[in-house]
């Protein structure tokens, strides 16, 4: 396999890390805690355009829609019955970490439960890819990749220039003066939980066009959208995105000299790297003490 | 044969209570939030069943060589990762049981890789072979022994440095106490344990894969010790009894085995959500501070 074609792959990888990141970032900055129920939401979202658009043949604009409606309600409800009970109770992050652990396993519990445990896939007519520079790529691909860039570019200006997204900052850097000043906190925290829910989804639905349904497929995926946005600085999203490439990047060219068997471990070994050398990441500017506590 | 099933299952029980005891110490105790205890359980399995069958090692030695092993695993651990706090100590155990598992997976040479490593002999004693009730004595003798050994250090003066680090770690530091050092002998101590658990596990079930030792089974035991209420050594080892005994009726059911996993995942993990919500501190939760408090 040609070097460049790793790079194109890399960054095909790249842009869907970049998307659960930028998921994962957000809720962590504005509700202050790690949540990997983006992995489940990824999952519900490709299961669920799946079911629209092959099992009960709707044209698939349609199953998109209906299927980023279905995941948005799973994500309001998760925060409804698990995680704002346990804010209320005032529960450290680790326990939020932890309770999102659990309806992650719950919610791909119910879709191995209805969905069966064999391989599904979308069946697009296999296309010849375009051969550029000495690598292919698909129509798919090109597609997932001007996507995700479009949906980068639009969070970007929606968190810089809007009202909404002013607001969504204000909550991340001070919750209770956020309260005093009159943003409705509530209002603001599901509305954080929809978009987050909106970029997983994205994440999940491009994936399944490309690659094959599995119930487990967003566990690999939630960690190494997390590691994105550990290495870009788990503040802000445009590093996410930054975390995303290089993720998808490393380890698609680290197979160039490793065993492709190792693909997975690249990326927690960097993780484990960055984590202990530079916990900021790389353009964060929180310190890991704020972070945690 | 309801007998056999009987012992099985009680066997299961045992090594999980030892697992539970054994993050109970690092997780409950002195409040390091290890995501991936199932890499020592791993580390420990793999070494015994290794040395048993290539190098004919006898079970004897080779379950304290599987400990051991996992203790130093355990401290290869600690030095970069546990100066990390609370979450970041979580993502890098996490990331760390993932990368142990991928090199299980691959490192094909010695491990087999996905075939995974059968015919672990069962030990021998006296010349007669342990299975059936004898493995039994043999886990419950093992996590007596634990359980004794780890009740002994938590409350000893020396669980109560760890205790007084996980509520206020810079208290702790000003009275002189090092914290970095306490925190990584509780480490080593718990995968050692672990370690233990992992060589108990591959020669009763006699085969062992990287899939036995996937990330469910760390948030498993962690299950276990927050329903059994965290830092109680009674309640690691009810938590253990409940969560392998709660799901086993499903085998009886006329569904398939992928609905069965299923079913009992969302169990699992169904009930750790309830617990945190309904009952943060479980069933003998002996604090409520850390839960509510920070």
């Amino acid at each position: 396999m040609a070097f460049t074609q790793l790079i194109v792959n890399g960054l095909i990888a790249g842009a869907i890390y970049a998307l659960i990141a930028s998921s994962f970032s957000l809720i962590f900055n504005i509700i202050k805690f790690m949540d990997l129920s983006p992995g489940a939401i990824f999952v519900t979202a490709a299961f669920s355009a799946y079911a629209f658009n092959i099992i009960l043949g709707l044209p698939f604009p349609i199953a998109v829609i209906l299927a980023l409606i279905v995941s948005i309600t799973v994500s309001l409800l998760i925060n409804k019955l698990v995680y704002q009970p346990l804010i209320n109770k005032k529960s450290n992050s680790f326990t939020l970490l932890l309770a999102s652990f659990g309806v992650f396993l719950i919610v791909t519990g119910f879709i191995l439960l209805i969905f069966g445990a064999e391989v599904k896939t979308f069946g697009l007519p296999i296309t010849k890819g375009y051969e550029v520079l000495g690598f292919i790529i698909t129509k798919t691909q090109i597609i997932l990749i001007i996507t995700s860039f479009i949906i980068f570019i639009a969070l970007h200006l929606f968190m810089k220039k809007t009202k909404l997204g002013k607001a969504m900052r204000a909550m991340s850097d001070n919750k209770q003066v956020a309260s005093i000043v009159g943003i409705d906190v509530k209002k603001i925290t599901n509305i954080t939980f929809i978009l987050a829910a909106f970029l997983a989804s994205i994440a999940g639905i491009l994936v399944a066009l490309e690659q094959n349904l599995e119930h487990n497929m967003g566990f690999l995926v939630i960690l190494k959208g997390l590691t994105a946005s550990v290495i870009g600085g788990i503040g802000n999203v445009p590093a996410a995105l930054i975390g995303g490439l290089i993720i998808g990047l490393v380890e698609n060219i680290g197979i160039w000299y490793l065993p492709s068997g190792y693909k997975d471990a690249i990326a927690f070994v960097i993780l484990i790297i960055f984590l202990i050398f530079r916990p900021k990441g790389l353009f964060g500017t929180k310190t890991r003490e704020e972070n945690s506590g | 044969m309801i007998e056999a099933y009987l012992i099985h299952l009680l066997i299961l029980v045992g090594i999980y209570a030892i697992l539970a005891l054994s993050l109970n110490l690092a997780m409950g105790n002195t409040g390091l939030l290890n995501v991936g205890h199932v890499a020592f359980y791993a580390v420990g399995a793999y070494t015994s069943a290794l040395l048993t069958l290539n190098l004919h090692f006898p079970f004897w030695i080779a379950i304290i060589i599987a400990g051991i092993f996992a203790a130093l695993f355990g401290l290869i651990i600690a030095i970069p990762t546990i100066r990390l706090r609370g979450d970041y100590l979580a993502i890098a155990t996490l990331g760390s049981a993932i990368v142990v598992e991928n090199v299980l997976r691959n490192w094909t040479s010695l491990t087999r890789g996905p075939l995974g490593l059968p015919g672990i002999p069962k030990p021998v004693f006296f010349g007669m072979q342990i299975s059936g009730l004898g493995y039994l004595v043999l886990v419950i003798v093992f996590a007596a022994i634990t359980y004794f050994i780890i009740n002994h250090i938590t409350k000893s003066p020396y669980g109560r440095v760890l205790k007084a680090i996980r509520e206020d770690e810079v208290a702790a530091a000003s009275l002189g106490k090092n914290v970095r050092k306490y925190k990584t002998q509780a480490l080593v101590i718990s995968a050692f344990f672990a370690g233990i658990a992992g060589s108990l596990y591959a020669h009763y079930i006699s085969f062992i894969d990287p899939g036995t030792f996937g990330i469910l089974e760390s948030i498993l035991i962690i299950s276990m010790i927050i329903i059994g209420g965290l830092a109680s050594t009674r309640g690691a080892i009810i938590g253990a009894l409940i969560l392998i005994l709660l799901p086993e009726p499903l085998r009886f059911l006329p569904i398939p085995s992928f609905a069965i996993g299923a079913i009992r995942q969302i169990i699992y993990a169904a009930l750790l959500v309830l617990i945190l919500i309904k009952r943060p501190q479980g069933i003998f939760g002996e604090f409520t501070k850390k839960e509510n408090g920070t």
